[in-house]
């Protein structure tokens, strides 16, 4: 066993949106820290192919338990590993929350508000998007007025984007060119250097090779770098040890099968809501609530697919190139909340498995529609999520190989979210059928997995404070998706990274408060 | 090696596809036959069978047929997940042994043979009946058929349309992307993708 004597300010578990920017915070403050992630670190020059299969390395792949009646799936839809998390695949769609999304229980009577207001969120918003580089349209046309513009002007436009633009015109659909966070020409920040613009390439799912794409391993993780963070590749963290006064004193993690412990002053927990709130059971610590593992969400994201006479060769542009919030609140609804539209592009393999397990074809069948690949275009919703009794993460009687329980999973769309998802299911319909599609189908699905370490003002219903800091450990603070206490009606990583800024901002201020 | 023109296999010795993918497709392409290493010789003849019927190669040649069955093999071997599997489902080596023993076993209810014995026609009957959750024998009383059907159809379309010949069955190039896409609007070709696949 390897101990460090060095006592580090904080160690950071997780590296990605929400344990990268709060990374780089903590150390451009002078703070030593170290961050521990599972994964490697890796060279998307040299590591990264133009290819699913090869790019699986990305995902969390220990195998997790999926329950209830809308099973939840893991792996390439909803988990990542490496420096970097899940921004090493995701699509970098980098929508703002609107104000209301914030205030459920306050506009529906149900759900969680959250103990912060939008206004708390919009400077770092505005940071995050000029660091990352977002491109995207100025002004935009949904939500608050803003102080500044995107930081560039949009990316191209696909084929699937055209076709959403040309369905909803007919419907009257206001649309727009998305916000990703996806450099449409190169861009320059300081600490972290030049990065190059977009090439089309569609793959972000699987890894952007370019640089483009900001993941955290290209923005935030050198910029930590640049201000003197370390960053430990290839560690599981597997115990929080306290000291007698209740603190953590130590984290113990196994890198290439060896126990190692760094001591540390504090603990930012940053390993998403499947990990954290596991960790944390595991360790038995942090639950005097109750609520760790609770109030598990997903957002409901249906996408409906259909065949064109162009050919549309959906591997090209950026995935998510055409949004609209026209469906925010809709007029007519009897769901709770709102969703947003998507275009999408898709990888082959994710197409035509997800064409497996959502029409279940084989044969000829199968054969047929798969050979339809390249005139293949989809859209897809994001919408809220209520949080239920019945949705929730525990610890199995099943270990995995490290012979630590797997988590379990339970997940159940309630009725909001079966009406919200039926409202979408329609009005889909009728914006590619006004495309001109045929064969369309859809693909039921909840993604990104939100909540289960929900923050509010009463130790009694929370696990952390408004400021990311647990009721119980005074010096644990949680940094991620886990903390959300509603699912919002937007892509959840430009929020992630903003509350994660303000974390740290809130910790640096009390640590100066003590000094 | 000559390869037509518009071949994947032509396109993966230009410098339109980047070395880490053409070192992973090019695996993929000259794999060297292998025995099962997870399932015994039997199972494996039964689950080429069923990929046979699930993902038909009737067109290609012997020495082009893409071994779907190997690829599941080696994943159970290497006790490898795709990251989560249903709650109600045994691990996934113990689900792949039982529901090859429900084809069987269902194959001998309906026709009183294995499955392997049965023409392509009753095959396609007994796999229609367990993903419909219809199919006879006490195998599917502890297996859900329509998960196992599901997990199975699923892993052998990935690992079908993963290989580059099964790619450029469906005029897929995305792998040729080392010089960027310029052209990505409809109807918007760059030279590389002249061969368009029609879906009529």
């Amino acid at each position: 066993m390897t101990t460090t004597h060095d006592i580090v300010d904080a160690v950071v578990i997780g590296t990605g949106a929400g344990g990268a920017p709060l990374l780089a915070r903590l150390a451009r403050a002078g703070l030593r820290v170290v961050a521990l992630e599972a994964g490697r670190h890796w060279n998307p020059k040299l590591d990264f192919a133009t290819d699913e299969r090869a790019q699986d390395k990305l995902f969390w792949n220990d195998e997790r338990l999926s329950a209830g009646q809308d099973a939840l799936a893991f792996g390439n839809n909803n988990s990542g590993t490496g420096v970097g998390g899940s921004t090493l695949h995701y699509t970098a769609y980098t929508p703002r929350a609107q104000p209301d999304d914030l205030r459920i229980r306050t506009e529906f009577g149900v759900g969680e508000d959250w103990p912060i207001e939008f206004d708390d969120l919009a400077s770092y918003y505005e940071e995050v998007e000029q660091f990352l580089g977002v491109s995207g349209p100025s002004p935009y046309p949904w939500g608050p007025a803003r102080n500044r513009g995107y930081a560039l002007g949009p990316l191209p436009v696909n084929g699937a984007g055209q076709l959403m633009e040309r369905g909803c015109r007919t419907l009257g659909i206001r649309t727009s060119p998305a916000a990703n966070a996806a450099l449409s020409a190169g861009y320059y920040q300081e600490g972290v250097g030049h990065r190059p613009g977009c090439t089309n390439r569609g793959f972000c799912q699987a890894g952007c090779t370019v640089g483009a794409k900001a993941s955290m391993d290209v923005t935030y993780i050198p910029l930590a770098l640049h201000y003197g963070a370390e960053v430990r590749p290839e560690c599981f963290v597997t115990q929080l040890v306290r000291n007698a006064s209740g603190r953590i004193s130590e984290v113990v993690y196994i890198r290439n099968g060896q126990e190692e412990r760094q001591r540390c002053h504090n603990v930012f927990l940053c390993a998403g809501a499947i990990e954290t709130p596991r960790l944390l059971l595991l360790n038995g610590i942090g639950n005097s609530s109750g609520q760790v593992g609770r109030n598990l969400m997903a957002h409901t994201a249906l996408q409906l697919w259909g065949e064109f006479d162009e050919d549309i060769r959906p591997y090209k542009g950026i995935p998510g190139a055409i949004i609209s919030e026209d469906t925010h609140r809709p007029t007519n609804a009897d769901f709770v909340g709102g969703y947003l539209l998507q275009s999408i592009g898709v990888m082959p393999l994710t197409y035509l498995s997800q064409m497996a397990r959502g029409r279940g074809l084989w044969g000829p069948a199968l054969k047929q529609a798969a050979s339809a690949y390249n005139h293949v275009a989809g859209i897809n919703i994001l919408g809220d999520c209520l949080p239920y009794e019945h949705n929730y993460l525990e610890l199995s009687d099943e270990t995995d190989s490290r012979g630590l329980p797997k988590p379990r999973i339970f997940f159940s769309n309630g009725e909001s979210e079966e009406r919200m998802t039926a409202h979408a299911d329609q009005l889909m319909r009728q914006i590619w059928d006004a495309a001109g599609a045929c064969n369309v189908w859809t693909f039921p699905r909840n993604a990104h997995i939100i909540g289960t370490c929900r923050m509010g003002n009463n130790p009694d219903t929370a696990v952390v404070n408004a400021d990311g800091r647990s009721f119980d450990i005074p010096n644990l603070y949680i940094s991620d998706n886990s903390t959300f206490p509603s699912a919002l009606s937007v892509n959840p990583a430009l929020t992630i990274m903003s509350l994660a800024l303000r974390t740290a901002d809130k910790f640096l201020t009390s640590q100066r408060g003590t000094a | 090696m000559f390869h037509p023109a518009n071949t994947i296999r032509s396109l993966l010795q230009t410098d339109l596809v980047t070395a880490p993918t053409r070192e992973a497709l090019n695996s993929r392409l000259n794999a060297p036959p292998r025995q099962p290493t997870f399932f015994s010789a039997d199972e494996f003849a039964l689950l080429q069978a069923v990929c046979d019927r699930l993902v038909p190669q009737e067109g290609r040649e012997p020495s082009q047929r893409i071994d779907i069955a190997s690829g599941i093999d080696l994943r159970l071997s290497e006790n490898k997940s795709n990251g989560w599997r249903y709650d109600d489902m045994p691990p996934d080596g113990e689900a792949y042994r039982l529901g090859l023993r429900g084809f069987d076993e269902s194959a001998q209810a309906w026709f009183g043979q294995p499955f392997r014995n049965l023409s392509p026609e009753q095959q396609d009957e007994v796999l229609a009946a367990v993903q419909a959750l219809e199919a006879p024998g006490s195998t599917w009383d502890i297996l859900p058929a329509d998960h196992f059907f599901e997990e199975l159809l699923a892993e052998a379309v990935e690992n079908y349309y993963s290989h580059p010949l099964a790619q450029e069955e469906i005029g897929y190039v995305g792998m040729a992307d080392a010089p960027g896409w310029q052209r990505i609007g409809l109807n918007n070709l760059e030279d590389r993708e002249k061969k368009a696949n029609s879906p009529t």
